[in-house]
């Protein structure tokens, strides 16, 4: 894959998803998601952290021209 | 005729070939480089073991906090000071500048025993891997104090997992390495994310009102745990100065800042020593106070942050291990220099994998993380007086090199000079590293003085 965009899209879905791990608890902490939510809500944001990230390591950028 | 000495020499000098030269301007990084470099480099499967451990010997909350604080500050002018002045005006590995100063015959033996010390070190970080797998299948995990294999359940999934980092450093230690960059910001969240997520269990309200109170009465109140010595400010800050103690005082992060631009890239540490060493160390107490004190890295995670949490130290620990062994492997190379590298990593991996069999290496972090800086300390103590003391004095530099010396007799004495004074002196195990560099200075210069005038 060669494309500046994805390569930008991955890596914003990455940090969104690394925001969302540190959402996850503060929710709990303040009471607004139950512990089960939150443990749920970490792994899955996490997943997707490392599915971002990974997959941004695959995207190539077309070279400058 | 080559004699066995100048045939290890020039093999071991064929696996460090590709550093020999000193780093040309062209190589040097930015400091950007440097900061992200070291975010990423601090925060360890061993992190779970050690600020639990804190709270386990009794550390206050105020002097967690200011010990941390200042203890991380040393460490940090310590690279400053220390470590990146003389790599940035040499651009030189510890490998390459020692062999000038002690000879290739210290540098070997310097080079055996730092494998060794790497491989326990990476033996702990599976053991607390081990933690979490245990968890899963119900094995039940070492108490503290044990030093032996406590069950079959506990040597199997040590053998299973030491397998599994040793075939996969051996199978690709550059791609585990750029995987292992990604993880870190990661590992490092599931920290965090389990420290506030326990905070409700301990009993802290959503405004934070009681925060200080639950921290300096349920966390960290002063009152260490039976069998466990009492730990205080002085020795947290010398633990946080020290736990890097190879690194910056022992000199071996030269092969770091010989890119850097300027000495003052050592400061950039502090992205790295304040997350890890500090923000870390304080969440897994927070953790290990939410399950009751027990020492447990893989059930801790698990009732933080669930199953990622579990993820969490595994993957800190394979992330981890895995370039330390790769480290070990590459100075046990010098023994065998013509073995394939997959070969010695293999024979690491199996003298690490044993070794984590041993509880006692991850039970007694804090103490073998002394050990190891003090035992590598007096190397970077004899390179610092060659480099700065000499030139002062009007010694001669470089002498091992100019006259072709296998073996710097003053250097190796003033190192194993050093480890018996800090083996006998009467001072607790985390202050003995201090006094004993000011020993290995004074030793080796005045040992290298008398043997100009003898000379």
């Amino acid at each position: 894959m060669k494309s500046r965009f994805l390569k930008g899209l991955s890596g914003a879905l990455a940090l969104l998803s690394l925001a969302a791990c540190l959402a996850a608890p503060v929710l709990y902490f303040l009471g607004r998601i139950t512990e089960a939510s939150y443990k749920t809500a970490f792994l899955v944001a996490s997943i997707g952290y490392f599915v971002f990230a990974v997959g941004r390591g695959f995207v190539r950028t077309a070279p400058e021209t | 005729m080559a004699t066995p000495w100048t045939r290890l020499t020039a093999a071991m000098d064929r696996l460090y070939e590709f550093d020999r030269e000193p780093v040309t301007p062209d190589k040097l990084q930015s400091g950007g480089k440097f900061a992200g470099l070291f975010a990423g480099e601090h925060v360890a499967a061993t992190e779970f073991v050690i600020g639990a451990f804190f709270v386990l010997h009794g550390v206050g909350a105020r002097d967690l906090i200011f010990g941390l604080l200042f203890g991380n500050l040393l460490a940090v002018l310590s690279w400053t000071f220390v470590c990146a002045p003389i790599a940035v005006r040499t651009r030189l590995t510890l490998y390459w500048y020692l062999k000038k100063i002690a000879g290739p015959g210290v540098t070997f033996i310097y080079n055996i025993a730092n494998a060794l010390l790497y491989c326990i070190l990476a033996g702990a970080m599976i053991s607390v891997a081990a933690t979490a797998v245990g968890l899963l299948f119900g094995i039940p995990i070492p108490q503290l104090g044990t030093v032996l294999p406590p069950n079959l359940g506990w040597i199997a999934i040590v053998i299973v997992l030491g397998a599994a980092f040793t075939t996969m450093a051996i199978l690709g230690f550059s791609k585990l390495s750029r995987f292992a960059a990604i993880a870190s910001p990661w590992i490092f969240f599931v920290f965090i994310a389990g420290a506030v997520a326990v905070l409700p269990r301990l009993g802290v309200r959503p405004d934070l009102g009681n925060l200080w109170d639950v921290a300096t009465t349920k966390i960290w109140n002063g009152v260490a745990i039976a069998g466990q010595e009492k730990l205080g400010f002085w020795h947290v800050l010398f633990f946080a100065w020290f736990c890097n103690l190879a690194m910056h005082i022992g000199l071996s992060d030269m092969a770091l800042f010989r890119y850097a631009k300027r000495w003052t890239y050592g400061l950039f540490t502090a992205f790295g020593v304040y997350p890890g060493h500090m923000l870390a160390w304080m969440a897994s107490g927070v953790m290990v106070a939410a399950i009751g004190r027990e020492m447990h890295p893989g059930l801790m995670a698990f009732e933080a942050a669930g199953l990622a949490g579990v993820a969490g130290v595994l993957l800190a620990g394979w992330t981890t291990a895995n370039p330390t062994l790769y480290r070990a492997g590459l100075a046990l190379q010098t023994v065998t220099p013509n073995w394939p590298r997959w070969k010695i990593t293999l024979i690491a991996g199996i003298v690490t994998t044993v070794l984590a069999c041993f509880p006692i290496f991850f039970l007694k972090l804090l103490d073998y993380v002394a050990i190891y800086g003090l035992v590598l300390m007096p190397i970077g103590a004899v390179v610092f007086a060659e480099h700065w003391i000499f030139p002062r004095l009007g010694l001669e530099q470089y002498r091992a090199e100019k006259r072709g010396w296998t073996f710097n007799g003053a250097a190796l004495a003033a190192w194993l000079g050093t480890l018996a004074v800090a083996f006998v002196l009467p001072i607790h195990l985390y202050f003995r590293w201090l006094p004993c560099w000011f020993i290995a200075v004074a030793a080796y210069t005045g040992l290298m003085a008398v043997r100009r005038r003898s000379a």
